[in-house]
């Protein structure tokens, strides 16, 4: 091989070494600190063990609420899907952002299970009120409820 | 609450590594024929074939086995040995007759692999290493000093670390490294307590008591006799360097790392006095020109490596056969001399990064067991590169040790590959998610013990929802923590919450009023508790 040719591979050779060491750095940059998960989306990982998302049949998905209406209070007509679950609160992570005095900070969640959607109370202040009952325990939700938390209300729809 | 501090799994990332690893291991192979012989030698598919059936085994076992394990690991040890086997095999092209040991190494290689795949399938927890103390000590100890017996023990080379059992010869000292490691872990996760209190005071610095002292001297004592019975200075470093940086970082006290730096240089010097093989390290270190056949590995290994350069002759085209013993010691300066400085310390930063990783996950370890064990293993690594490459390049004596996955020798391979999967299996229990403990819970209980919360009312609240009780036990962190639940027992520095002293009555008697949520109690009035708010209270 020409003189050339072997200085070129044995520069490239070295260049790539190199290269391999500074993917090396990066990957350990970009590992430094560890990264926050919620519970919830560990679970959606399949990363809990016992938490994995159960399987829901699809008649009984048709069946399911489909959309949050907010039908009284500051933010009333306000929709939002349902989906997996959500989160409300006046928290920034919270899916629901309510703009009211008398909601905590994480105060409630709608979680699905395999028998429908259920509510629960995450230790608020003031209370989670569906059909105007305080509820202590997780309690299903569907579409003839109405959820009232705060000033708000709130209904699932299809 | 409910937050998890993780690491994400990476899987990708350590796959993309392991090829490019490979890729630069074969670079090496296929450039050392092109340069020699302008064509691709007609085996190549093969040599591929053998180190992507390894590398994706082993990714394969990590992927079922340790989905957390850190990514970087395999692919830096795969990048070693790949570069080891390549240099193996251009060494074997130098000799006439032509030898064979590359072949030989990528058998021990994947022998290695298994190894390691077999301590990653069956070692899911390595707490469990930790209730062999004192059997793994003596076990250790047994290997360490495995070559005295007469008859199974020869010495090669000045120094006597070797066994031989029939057709095969075997460095127990390799294993024994593990087999200690982990020994010292556990004895000091146990004994550390005792091993911190002070004793006396001597020049500002706090001494250990002497009735402490046993420990280290016994271990000096041991490594005393490794250097004179087997007159070998490295495997002597590398034992009582492993148990004093274990005990320095298990106890915290700078002392242990003084006296154990004293204990050596004394030990040194002692033995530099009294024993000729020590000398002639020393001489071969300061003044090698001295004495031209005496210290003529050195010699040749200092001009391979001044012929090298900065960016080396290039694979193939340099005459690394001219050092004695340069598949083994001093493949070091062979890659000096073909991939020049900038290779060698491109190897030197691979073995620092591996040795970073390490000690990466002593620090992120939450049981003290994990912590002793992965700083002890990530130490005797890096003290082993460090005389055996110290020694190479002239920066420290020379000592017989092995340059851990690149230099020929199916033993050091295959405890080094062993070493890399409890590196592996610690790793994954470190990185695994685990719930978070909120860490300063006594203030927001402060902030609340200012509100007056109605009993009663708050009562049946707070009993109906479990889950807005914070967590103030061990075994409320458990439920939420998938993996590795940090046992009570252990004095981990988990902040565990418990209201302080000074929380009124009131308020530890009604945690339903906001305990579980700590900034949105603030405001509001707790008569609104009963009270249905007034506007759209009509419409209800």
């Amino acid at each position: 091989m020409s003189e050339l040719a072997v200085l070129g591979l044995k520069v490239g050779f070295l260049a790539l070494l190199w290269l391999f060491i500074l993917f090396t750095g990066n990957v350990v940059r970009t590992d430094l600190f560890g990264r926050k998960v919620s519970a919830a989306e560990l679970a959606a990982q399949g990363g809990a063990p016992g938490a994995k998302p159960q399987k829901i049949s699809r008649r009984a998905l048709r069946q399911l609420p489909k959309t949050l209406t907010v039908t009284h209070g500051k933010q009333a007509g306000l929709q939002l899907p349902l989906g997996e679950g959500i989160l409300i609160g006046r928290a920034s992570d919270c899916q629901l952002l309510l703009d009211d005095d008398y909601v905590s900070t994480r105060h409630a969640r709608i979680s699905r299970t395999p028998t429908g959607y259920q509510v629960e109370d995450l230790g608020s202040t003031n209370g989670t009120f569906v059909n105007n009952q305080r509820i202590t325990a997780p309690t299903p939700f569907g579409i003839e409820d109405t959820l009232r938390i705060g000033r708000t209300m709130m209904s699932a729809e299809k | 609450m409910s937050d998890v501090v993780g690491y994400r799994k990476r899987r990708g990332v350590e796959a993309f590594m392991l090829a490019f690893a490979i890729i630069l291991g074969m670079g090496g192979y296929l450039l050392t024929h092109l340069n020699r012989d302008a064509a691709l030698p007609p085996e190549w598919p093969w040599a591929l074939a053998a180190l992507l059936t390894i590398g994706v085994a082993l990714h394969a076992v990590i992927r079922w086995r340790l989905p957390y394990a850190d990514p970087l690991i395999l692919p830096l040890v795969m990048l070693l040995n790949g570069i080891g086997l390549a240099m193996i095999h251009r060494l074997d092209l130098g000799t006439s007759p032509r030898m064979h040991s590359a072949e030989l190494q990528l058998m021990w290689t994947a022998i290695a692999a298994v190894a390691c795949c077999l301590v990653i399938a069956f070692l899911r927890d390595y707490r469990v290493l930790q209730r062999y103390t004192y059997t793994m000590f003596l076990a250790g100890m047994a290997l360490l000093m495995l070559p005295l017996v007469p008859g199974l023990g020869t010495e090669k080379n000045g120094a006597r670390i070797w066994i031989h059992l029939g057709p095969y010869s075997f460095q127990p000292a390799e294993l024994a490294k593990l087999v200690l490691s982990i020994a010292f872990a556990s004895y000091l996760v146990e004994k550390r307590d005792v091993l911190a209190l002070a004793g006396g005071r001597f020049l500002g610095i706090e001494l250990p008591r002497p009735r402490d002292l046993g420990p280290i001297l016994l271990m000096w004592l041991a490594s005393l006799a490794v250097l004179v019975f087997q007159k070998d200075l490295g495997t002597s470093l590398l034992f009582f360097g492993l148990f004093v940086m274990m005990l320095y970082v298990a106890t915290e006290k700078p002392s242990w790392a003084i006296l154990g730096l004293l204990l050596f240089a004394t030990g040194a010097y002692l033995g530099y006095l009294f024993f000729s093989h020590v000398q002639v390290r020393v001489s071969s270190w300061l003044n090698p020109f001295s004495n031209y056949d005496q210290n003529y590995q050195v010699i040749q290994g200092q001009f391979g490596i001044a012929w090298g350069g900065a960016l080396g002759t290039g694979w193939g085209l340099g005459r690394p056969n001219l050092t004695p013993l340069a598949k083994t010691d001093f493949i070091a300066a062979a890659i000096g001399e073909e991939l020049g400085v900038a290779g060698l310390t491109a190897v030197m930063l691979i073995y620092g990064l591996i040795v970073a990783r390490g000690l990466r996950a002593s620090l992120v370890a939450r049981d003290p067991f994990g912590k002793l064990l992965a700083a002890g293993l990530s130490f005797v690594f890096a003290i082993q590169v460090f005389a055996i490459l110290g020694g190479v390049t002239r920066l420290l004596p020379l000592t017989g040790l092995t340059t851990p996955f690149m230099s020929q020798g199916g033993s050091s391979l295959v405890a080094n590959w062993v070493m890399v999967g409890l590196l592996l299996v610690i790793t994954h229990q470190v990185r695994s998610p685990v719930a978070e403990v909120p860490a300063e819970p006594e203030q927001w209980l402060a902030a609340e013990a200012t509100q007056v919360v109605p009993v009663g009312a708050s009562v049946d609240a707070a009993a109906g929802s479990p889950r807005s009780v914070p967590a103030t036990s061990p075994a409320a962190i458990a439920d939420d923590a998938p993996v590795p639940v940090t046992p009570p027992a252990d004095d981990v520095t988990v902040p565990v919450a418990l209201p302080a002293d000074d929380v009124t009555t009131e308020v530890t008697s009604g945690p339903g009023g906001g305990a579980g949520d700590p900034s949105g109690g603030e405001g509001d009035d707790p008569t609104t508790e009963v009270r249905l708010p007034p506007e759209d209270g009509g419409v209800l």
